[in-house]
């Protein structure tokens, strides 16, 4: 159930899993560089150690994004192919039991060749982080690190169970390197557990978002793509030692909706987000016009408090998303849109026809269930009269099938 | 309900009771003992005419007034303030001492310090904390701070230092660092399962610190910062300099977990790992 980050941003989010409160396995492997392989922007290219689903694939910034329902019952084993030091995986922000929290002296630590596993409860829907606790400072640094994401119970794309419904999604995860801690005898020490070790003094040279900078952030793993009246939910965490500044353009009106896994006791429309190591945001955008432009990421010292570095990172947004011919493939129709009356929904292939069609509100508030059976060949006509006016989300939720449609009640 | 209603009324009439709260603290200079044996000038307010390191927590009722004596001993002049509390500040010259007096209606935390020739003086190890209670759970006092080895002497010499390059190299809560830190009861957090625990936070260095708590989450009940930030359920809390929080955690379950600055060069200490910002909260069935 862990999926690469590109797999987010391109849109496939509806399919990281549909069954309730499963039992979720995967394993990761962790790994270091015995030679310089990574290359950044720049083309200097640095060790780095990190998890990785394969054993064979290079190591990347950074590690893959863990994917979970709410409720869900977790296994998340980790093999230790480092060749030299321990290593764990701390579940930042999760409150698991001690025994599993990846702290080497309170919990365990895996030696290399040993595999330990992970198991725990997927908590409320959010947004998290997973690092090594091992040598912290320096593990992390290194690259032992990712996001892990709660998604509601349903699977569905929501914010949390009852919270706010989104078109299209994007998790960035804020941090930076100084390549003096990449270099050999740092990324190949085979630490001592317990013992004291000597960090050189930070000094970054690279800002990234997702392991990305500069011009490398021209990539879909960094920009936001959409289009008026879209909801664009954005999950922001700082595994970093600087502080972040995001700074969205105005005409996205974002608003912050949620931190550190759990709601906000109530939305603040703010263009400014500032998080700092170990925090996570969650913001909401609702774009009301068509727009190119950048999301301004800073990062500020902590000691100074100055901005050393300034990422942009690219925002396209097209005209209205309206409902037309280029629909017909999909596998449901909702038309007309807008409607002022009867919304008629199509099916086309579904794969399991015992699932729930629903209209939700933006906010994610259930307000209209369908009751009828549904078949291959169904065509629904639901009488969306009672509604008030303004935008709403069709969803049809089945074991296999998670479908989203937008509509507009005028 | 009529009995109910009785006992809300008398603990109300408890609380409003406001006390005048006497209490007299020392301006000392000497010199900070870091956990590498470290050591640079500083100065704290202090207790009584003995230096420590750490200066006192002075704590109050909502609705309490404090009448309080600043000594001076040191050598030079000095200035006296609440941050969040007034603008205005008392000056004390060498030598010399000032009574005076305070009355807190919001309960919270606070910084005294001495603001001359800001950030110099609080920098140096002038700035302590004062909480206003509106409860009687266990509590827990972190006054957080850094400290760059390198430039106390000469800020206690007026050698101009250039702020831009602040780069501190010790990490202290209360004065100290791990794993002196889990040796503090004030600092330390111990509980029980289902107790209330209230967690005071002052930074009274230069730097952002970012607080993260292992296994729990806690609710944010007073911000010096933003009332925005009040009634947050987090479990990363950023801190500015001169900030304060109040926090709430009311622990699940029992374990010993790390509670740390997630700004990870600061869970060192002179370039060690890991003797810096880092302790254990320790939570028993
Ligand atoms: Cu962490
Ligand atoms: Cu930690």
């Amino acid at each position: 159930m862990s999926f690469q980050f590109r797999h987010i941003v391109l849109g496939m989010l509806f399919l990281a899993s549909f069954a309730r409160a499963q039992v979720t396995t995967n394993l990761l492997y962790s790994k270091m560089d015995f030679f310089a392989q990574h290359e950044l922007y720049d083309g200097n290219v640095i060790r780095l150690m990190g998890y990785t689903e394969l054993i064979g694939t290079p190591i990347d910034l950074p590690s893959p994004v863990l994917i979970y329902n709410e409720g869900d019952s977790v296994d998340l084993g980790m093999h230790n192919f480092s060749q030299a030091a321990h290593h764990t995986i701390h579940l930042h922000g999760l409150d698991v039991d001690q025994a599993t929290d990846g702290v080497p002296h309170l919990s365990f630590s895996i030696p290399h060749d040993s595999v330990g596993h992970y198991q725990f409860i997927a908590p409320h829907a959010g947004t998290y982080l997973y690092h090594c606790h091992v040598v912290s400072t320096l593990h992390v640094q290194a690259g032992m690190y990712g996001l892990l994401i709660v998604r509601p119970p349903d699977g569905g794309n929501t914010t949390w169970d009852g919270g706010y419904a989104f078109d299209s999604e994007n998790a960035w995860l804020f941090s930076e390197i100084d390549t003096n801690w990449h270099q050999n005898d740092i990324i190949n020490d085979p630490y001592v557990p317990g013992s004291t070790v000597e960090i050189l003094d930070y000094v970054p040279q690279y800002f990234m978002i997702n392991g990305k900078t500069e011009t490398q952030l021209s990539n879909p793993e960094t920009s936001i793509e959409g289009s008026v009246n879209d909801a664009i939910y954005m999950r922001l965490a700082n595994i970093g030692n600087y502080g972040n500044r995001v700074i969205f353009p105005a005409s996205l009106n974002a608003q912050l909706i949620d931190s550190d896994g759990r709601p906000l006791p109530s939305a603040i429309n703010t263009d400014t987000v500032e998080l700092y190591p170990g925090e996570r945001y969650g913001v909401l955008l609702s774009p009301d016009t068509e727009f190119t432009g950048n999301v301004d990421v800073e990062y500020i010292n902590m000691n100074t408090q100055l901005v050393e570095s300034t990422q942009e990172a690219p925002v396209t947004i097209s005209g209205f998303n309206t409902i037309n011919q280029w629909e017909v493939e999909q596998e449901m129709i909702v038309y007309p849109n807008p409607t002022q009356n009867d919304l008629n929904v199509v099916f086309n292939g579904l794969k399991d026809y015992n699932g729930t069609l629903k209209i939700m509100d933006v906010n994610g508030k259930t307000v209209l269930v369908n009751n009828e059976n549904l078949n291959e060949n169904s065509t629904l006509s639901l009488n969306t009269a009672s509604l008030d006016k303004g935008v709403y989300f069709i969803q049809y939720l089945s074991s296999y099938d998670n479908l989203l449609k937008k509509f507009v009640r005028q | 309900m009529k009995s109910f209603a009785g006992i809300v009324v008398l603990i109300l009439g408890l609380s409003s009771y406001a006390a005048t709260v006497e209490e007299k603290i020392y301006i000392l200079s000497d010199s900070m003992t870091c956990v590498d044996n470290t050591t640079f000038p500083y100065r704290t307010f202090n207790d009584f005419n003995a230096f420590s390191q750490n200066n006192p927590i002075l704590q109050l009722n909502q609705d309490d007034s404090l009448s309080l004596w600043v000594v001076n001993f040191d050598s030079i002049d000095h200035n006296f303030q609440i941050e969040d509390y007034a603008s205005t500040f008392e000056t004390i010259p060498a030598g010399d001492s000032v009574l005076v007096g305070y009355k807190f209606v919001n309960a919270g935390g606070y910084i005294y310090h001495d603001p001359l020739n800001a950030p110099t003086n609080q920098y140096l190890g002038l700035a302590g904390m004062i909480i206003v209670k509106d409860h009687s759970h266990d509590s827990f006092y972190w006054n957080i701070k850094e400290h760059d080895s390198t430039w106390n002497d000469n800020l206690l010499h007026n050698v101009a230092v250039d702020w831009t390059t602040y780069e501190p190299d010790f990490f202290t809560i209360n004065g100290n660092s791990n794993p002196d830190i889990n040796a503090d009861p004030l600092a330390r957090i111990v509980g029980n399962v289902g107790d209330t625990l209230i967690l005071y936070m002052s930074n009274t260095g230069n730097s952002v610190h970012s607080m993260h708590l292992h296994g729990y989450h806690a609710t944010i009940l007073y911000s010096s910062k933003s009332a925005l930030e009040v009634g947050r359920e987090k479990d990363t809390f950023p801190i500015h300099p001169m900030q304060s929080l109040v926090l709430r955690i009311v622990p699940d379950k029992e374990g010993e977990y790390p509670v740390h600055d997630h700004n990870l060069v600061a869970v060192t200490g002179n370039n060690l790992y890991a003797n810096g910002m880092f302790m254990t909260m320790l939570i028993s069935p």
